[in-house]
């Protein structure tokens, strides 16, 4: 339970994520993109801001374990350098506030995977901690990990068994888990991502989308408090997608965070509340989404066969960053009144064919962040 | 660490369990006159046991030999294990191991058997009444034991040396050994130990030490012993069904092998170096005789045909040094105890002793 | 402003309770759920079956010595006949299958991963492989121990039992005697099941963790044929492996029996140990 008062970070404020935090409802109940920070400011690691890690760091108040009051995942200097010398992970320090729905964005080969392995105890950092829910990794991972929930590079089950025996397998490798109510809670999970009627089916007869929802299942055998999802929705139809999205934030809204990767720019736009960008190895930016947005400006685009005329013009006014293509002028606008612009051009005979505010996607901003495009199917 | 703490815990007590069990135990002194007297006056009701062989005599490997000389020559090498059990004044049995079966002499006094498990074949061997028992037990009496201890020194110490060479433990008995120790240099046996019981005083184990090398050419003993005597039904044996029984009658008793205390002599076959060499074609009617005495004692076998240069054996004696006397000539083969000569002439002598002590025996020897 | 408080209780369960047993349960329903078990188990029950078969058929056991011999006349030997003649291959390559694929498997598959993160503990994974291995061993000669007897007393008469030393036993104490024999051979195979173990945790393919397994073995067997370095024989995987029989003398000759199973014994300790080592700091990336 988190009781900080968020007057102990009076710095905070300066932060415009945090302050949009003040304002917003406990949280659970706006999942909506942008309006969906579900934590305190006092947790908001803000990009960039070294003052959040001592708002991380703030003393656990209630007793017994985890309580919620730091970050549940926070990694210091996270490297993974393989034996063929490659350094798949540089030393990254990531921070994901409780409550967050966290997109892990970055292209393939990125080191997403790779980094999650570290989270999960899979495979030892080079050097560099990580601790979950409060504990280092692995050292704690038997009293950590069954309160995670995990998918790690795509679904893998016995394709020999049924999806229901292949869930009842994992769960009874986790010695918390309640023999008695097994059967039960495997029903509960198969049905929540849609499979019941696949239950007693091989998993070798499910398609790669079926797979992928069995293995949000495993996650979903047992409450958790933290779900780490590699690609949740890889392989999946867009009806898939849209569902497990719509899963993963009824998820954030009972109060589990969530980590997900995922190389999709469109899935960190529409369902999360923090984003970090991975690149090469290097964790290149985190932030809330909000930030991220919010340095998305608004450009205005000119359309005309006088481009040499109106980015003079348009300079001349006071725009910004003006850029002159072959068919078009765009420019930051700032604060300038777009109409008065618009009649500046008239004025000056600029012919215009078109003219408009156009914002710039967040896939403009990252590819322009990594230097690398992104898979936006979908 | 952990798998290199299990292999050395491992290793460890693989290698240092036996030398933890082989240490010397301390024993009150004693000289080899007393010791021997001992054994004179050594009496047990009963035993049981498992005796182990090992015999290196270095001879080589024959293949091709036939089934029965290939049991024979399976004694002579490796290693061996036997169970036996006595019960005065002429009950015995022993069992020898083998893998996956067994071969067993037992008696009872008056019926002797021989069974193999592999062949189950029973051989019944009725024993005329009381054969040996005047031979043992009263003539041992008669003497003084201390007299034949110092007569048989006497008579040995020409040719030997005898001392109390120290202690150890056989069987998880204290015993002292008991050395002898050729005092000729034309001789390929090193020494000969007796482990001797300190308790007892019953012969526990014998060592052949050859003149060359560290391992024993013939090491036999008890590996576990125990001195109460087994019940008489060990000694009973009643054909199983379905096995194939053949009767014989002994014409004497002087030489039935499973008489009399089981000692590991008893079972020791290189102890005959005639026999080193099956399948020779011996002719029975020349009889063997023995040139040479003590240590450097020659068996002169006649007649030998030597096989034609084709099959393993004859191989083998391609391949042996041709050696040329004033007896003529023929080939030596030596192992590290067994030397043989085959003359041309189809002499064959065969000792425990060096090439040149054959050539010498050969030369020396009636035609 | 007032604390902003996701109020919200932790998942923690922590008296849960320990449900340890439930993986080593999960590991035999594993192990034994698969139809290659099934079929490996199935070739073994076929080896008496062909032995019976072909004397049967043969009319007598000709002068086929040993065990194989008795068969004709006492239908109680083709129980330890068959468990002889499955020794040297059919049961170490049924051990080799199964070990082999243990960790491999898992890792080939990907379920490591969901087991480690689930989390199962990697000691606690790999005591459960060993379980269920043994158990393999112990239900492979089982297998041959039963369908060697209802064979025997469907093709010839049985009745009671002559041991190796010529003492006749009745048809309870061979039985038994044959009990402690499947027990003893299964016991036999656990050196291998951890030199497969070993070598499961080396690898994510099971295929090559078997052949590699089956590799040792020849090995081992080829180092046993050769007498020059007879020095070394005794401490070779196999060498105690007939010493089985020795349950069939009167009394039984323990010394070989104990020697074999501390052999056993210190080859399990030694590629468990290593196994261990391996499972436990290995980088589980399949």
């Amino acid at each position: 339970m988190t009781t900080e008062p968020t007057s102990a970070h009076p710095a905070k404020p300066a932060d415009p994520a945090a302050v949009e935090h003040g304002e917003t409802q406990p949280a659970a109940k706006a999942p909506a993109i942008g309006a969906g920070e579900t934590q305190p400011a006092a947790k908001a690691p803000a990009i960039g801001a070294g003052e959040t890690q001592s708002a991380a760091k703030a003393p656990a108040i209630a007793a017994g374990g985890w309580s919620g009051s730091g970050a549940p995942i926070v990694t210091a200097g996270l490297t993974k350098r393989f034996r063929s010398g490659q350094v798949a992970v540089d030393a990254i320090d990531l921070e994901v506030p409780a409550g967050s729905i966290f997109g892990f964005l970055g292209p393939n080969g990125s080191g997403k995977t790779t980094t999650i392995r570290m989270l999960l105890g899979l495979i030892a950092p080079t050097s560099g901690s990580v601790e979950l829910l409060g504990e280092p990794m692995p050292k704690a991972q038997l009293s950590v990990l069954p309160r995670v929930g995990a998918l790690v590079e795509g679904p893998a089950f016995y394709p020999f068994w049924t999806g229901q025996a292949n869930l009842l397998r994992f769960d009874a490798a986790d010695r918390t888990a309640d023999p008695r109510t097994r059967k039960a809670r495997a029903g509960h999970a198969l049905e929540r991502v849609g499979l019941s009627n696949a239950a007693g089916k091989k998993v070798r007869n499910y398609s790669l989308g079926m797979r992928q929802r069995l293995a949000i299942a495993v996650a979903l055998m047992q409450p958790r408090d933290l779900l780490v999802l590699d690609e949740p929705t890889n392989g999946l139809d867009p009806q898939g997608t849209r569902e497990v999205r719509s899963l993963i934030r009824e998820l954030a809204n009972d109060g589990t965070t969530i980590f997900t990767s995922t190389h999709l720019l469109a899935e960190v736009e529409q369902l999360c509340t923090h984003a970090a960008v991975m690149s090469r190895g290097r964790l290149l930016r985190q932030s809330t989404m909000t930030e991220l947005r919010s340095e998305l400006r608004p450009r205005l685009v000119v359309r005309t066969p006088d481009l040499q005329q109106a980015e003079r013009t348009l300079t001349g006014l006071g725009v910004t960053d003006v850029k002159r293509t072959d068919e078009f002028v765009d420019g930051d606008p700032g604060e300038l009144p777009i109409d008065k612009l618009a009649a500046a051009l008239v004025a000056a005979d600029v012919r215009i064919h078109g003219f408009g505010i156009e914002r710039p996607s967040l896939e403009d901003a990252f590819v322009a962040l990594t230097g690398e495009g992104f898979d936006v199917a979908e | 660490m952990v798998p290199v703490t299990a292999v050395a815990v491992v290793a460890g007590v693989g290698a240092l369990g036996p030398v933890v069990a082989d240490a010397s135990p301390d024993l009150p002194g004693i000289t080899a006159q007393d010791l021997l007297a001992k054994v004179q006056t050594a009496k047990v009701d009963g035993l049981s046991g498992t005796v182990t062989s090992s015999t290196d005599l270095g001879l080589p490997a024959i293949p091709g030999l036939g089934a029965d000389a290939a049991k024979f020559t399976d004694l002579l090498t490796g290693k061996h294990t036997a169970r036996v059990a006595f019960a005065a004044p002429d009950k015995a049995r022993i069992s020898v191991i083998d893998q996956m079966a067994e071969r067993t002499v037992t008696t009872d006094g008056k019926t002797a058997w021989v069974y193999d498990s592999s062949r189950r074949e029973a051989t019944k061997l009725a024993l005329p009444a009381h054969p040996g028992k005047p031979e043992v037990a009263p003539e041992k009496q008669a003497y003084d034991p201390q007299a034949v201890a110092k007569q048989f020194l006497a008579a040995i110490d020409p040719s030997t040396k005898v001392e109390v060479s120290g202690t150890e433990k056989v069987a998880g008995r204290d015993a002292y050994k008991l050395r002898l120790i050729p005092k000729t240099d034309k001789t390929t046996v090193g020494s000969v130990t007796l482990a001797i019981d300190s308790k007892t005083w019953i012969p526990l184990e014998v060592t052949v030490m050859p003149r060359t090398g560290k391992d024993p050419a013939v090491q036999l003993g008890f590996s576990s012993v125990s001195f109460s005597t087994p019940d008489s039904s060990t000694f009973s044996f009643t054909p199983p069904k379905g096995v194939k029984v053949t009767e014989q009658k002994l014409p004497t008793a002087r030489h039935i092998e499973p008489k009399g205390l089981p000692k590991p002599n008893a079972t020791k076959p290189g102890a005959k170096p005639g026999m080193v060499k099956p399948g020779m074609g011996m002719a029975d009617r020349d009889k063997p005789t023995v040139v040479g005495k003590a240590w450097e004692s020659v068996l002169v076998l006649r007649g030998a045909k030597l096989p034609a240069d084709v099959g393993p054996l004859g191989q083998l004696l391609a391949k042996a040094r041709t050696v040329q006397g004033t007896w003529g000539s023929g080939k030596i083969l030596t192992t590290k105890m067994v030397s043989a000569l085959i003359t041309d002439d189809g002499r064959v002598f065969v000792g425990l002793v060096t090439p040149d002590t054959l050539e010498a025996a050969a030369a020396k020897a009636p035609r | 402003m007032a604390a902003e408080v996701v109020e919200r209780t932790p998942v923690a369960r922590p008296s849960a309770g320990r449900h340890t047993v439930a993986l080593f349960a999960s590991e035999l329903h594993l192990v034994f759920g698969r139809a290659r078990t099934w079929v490996l188990l199935a070739v073994l029950a076929a080896v008496p079956i062909l032995i019976g078969v072909a004397i049967k058929l043969s009319g007598s056991s000709g002068d086929a010595e040993g065990f194989l011999g008795q068969v004709a006349g006492n239908g109680f030997f083709l129980v330890v006949a068959s468990l002889a003649l499955s020794l040297p291959f059919f049961l170490p390559t049924a051990v080799t299958v199964i070990s082999g694929e243990s960790l491999a498997g898992e890792a080939s598959l990907g379920t490591l991963r969901n087991l480690i993160t689930a989390p199962a503990g990697r000691s606690r994974l790999l005591a459960a492989k060993m379980v269920a291995l043994a158990l393999f061993c112990l239900a492979a000669t089982m297998t041959i121990w039963v369908s060697g007897l209802i064979v025997g007393i469907v093709l010839f008469p049985v009745g009671d039992v002559v041991l190796l030393s010529g003492t006749t036993v009745s048809l309870a104490d061979g039985l038994f005697r044959a009990l402690g024999i499947a027990l003893l051979i299964a016991t036999s195979l656990l050196g291998l099941a951890g030199i497969g173990l070993f070598v499961s945790s080396l690898t994510s393919t099971p295929l090559a963790a078997m052949a590699a397994t089956f590799c040792a073995f020849i090995v081992f067997g080829i180092l046993g044929a050769i007498p020059q370095i007879h020095v070394i024989h005794p401490w070779l995987l196999m060498y105690g492996w007939t010493s089985f029989a020795d349950l069939l003398r009167d009394p039984p000759y323990w010394h070989e029996i104990g020697r074999n199973l501390l052999m056993q014994g210190a080859y399990l300790a030694v590629f468990y140990a290593a196994a261990w080592a391996r499972l436990t700091s290995r980088d589980v990336n399949g």
